[in-house]
């Protein structure tokens, strides 16, 4: 029985990770260089869920991956960057702060229900272990 | 006589509601953990076939037994087989609700009630095996006294 609160644990774990995800997209709005000064802007992350285990035997959810969406950029007009073309633009990441944030609110409204099952089990294990008593 | 504790009236039928409806908490964690995963098709088992196969184990040992001692025959359902003592459930996946962009179907309210009533059949069924016990309990304390 304990194996439920695993299966809540996974769903946790795969809800912080993509929430840690939205951050770094959302922190890395503007970033275009990379930590050796080079032109290297940042592109758009997502983290991918997959279920755990068997249909039959099932074991939660884990992250397949953090996909890296190449050329996610957009032209930017920063002309006074080292970086700037003929025109002063410059390639930025392409993250939509409204996107990351709808997703951030789907991501912590997910966390919450498995926070749920989470402390449903709970009681059902201390319900089965009055039963000894 | 000693046996008959434990196989004495709605004892085997509690104790198989109370396993049903553990591992079916898993199904159900299941899908709430997956309720972001793409393509997730959502994994259940019905708790009123089970309870449908229930009674129709009830209604089998009466005729064998015509009485309510001894244990319930639960092998032959189709959402759960017993293996021992330990039940294990026949996950299925019902094709229904709404189906996302992401070919997910999640319905988180109906997941959260589908809990709550699982939670609390696995209370009632507990409660009920918990008085039976001190019930026994106090019987055999009046014997001995």
């Amino acid at each position: 029985m304990y194996g439920s609160l695993d299966i809540s644990t996974s769903g946790m774990i795969a809800q912080r990770t993509r929430m840690q995800v939205i951050a770094a997209n959302l922190a890395n709005m503007n970033t275009v260089q990379n930590t050796k000064g080079e032109y290297d802007p940042y592109l758009r992350r997502a983290a991918m869920l997959e279920p755990a285990g068997h249909p039959d035997a099932p074991q939660g959810v884990r992250v397949a991956a953090i996909d890296i969406q190449e050329g996610a950029l957009r032209k930017k007009l920063m002309p006074g960057s080292k970086f700037a073309d003929a025109e002063g633009y410059v390639m930025a990441p392409d993250i939509d702060p409204t996107t990351e944030w709808v997703n951030g609110l789907q991501a912590s409204r997910a966390y919450e229900a498995n926070v749920a099952a989470a402390e449903t089990m709970k009681s059902m294990v201390a319900q089965a272990l009055r039963l000894l008593a | 006589m000693i046996s008959d504790l434990s196989t004495a009236g709605a004892m085997p039928v509690l104790e198989k509601m109370f396993l049903f409806s553990g591992q079916r908490q898993r199904l159900i964690a299941q899908n709430i953990a997956n309720i972001d995963t793409p393509n997730y098709q959502g994994v259940d088992a019905d708790p009123r076939a089970f309870q449908r196969a229930l009674s129709d184990a009830v209604e089998r040992r009466h005729a064998k037994n015509g009485g309510v001692s001894g244990e319930l025959d639960l092998s032959s359902s189709s959402e759960v087989r017993m293996v021992g003592n330990r039940m294990e459930i026949i996950p299925t996946t019902p094709i229904e609700g709404v189906l996302f962009q992401d070919r997910n179907q999640r319905d988180l309210e109906q997941l959260m009630q589908d809990m709550v009533e699982n939670a609390s059949m696995f209370r009632v069924a507990g409660d009920l095996m918990r008085k039976n016990q001190s019930m026994i309990r106090s019987a055999i304390a009046q014997r001995v006294v």
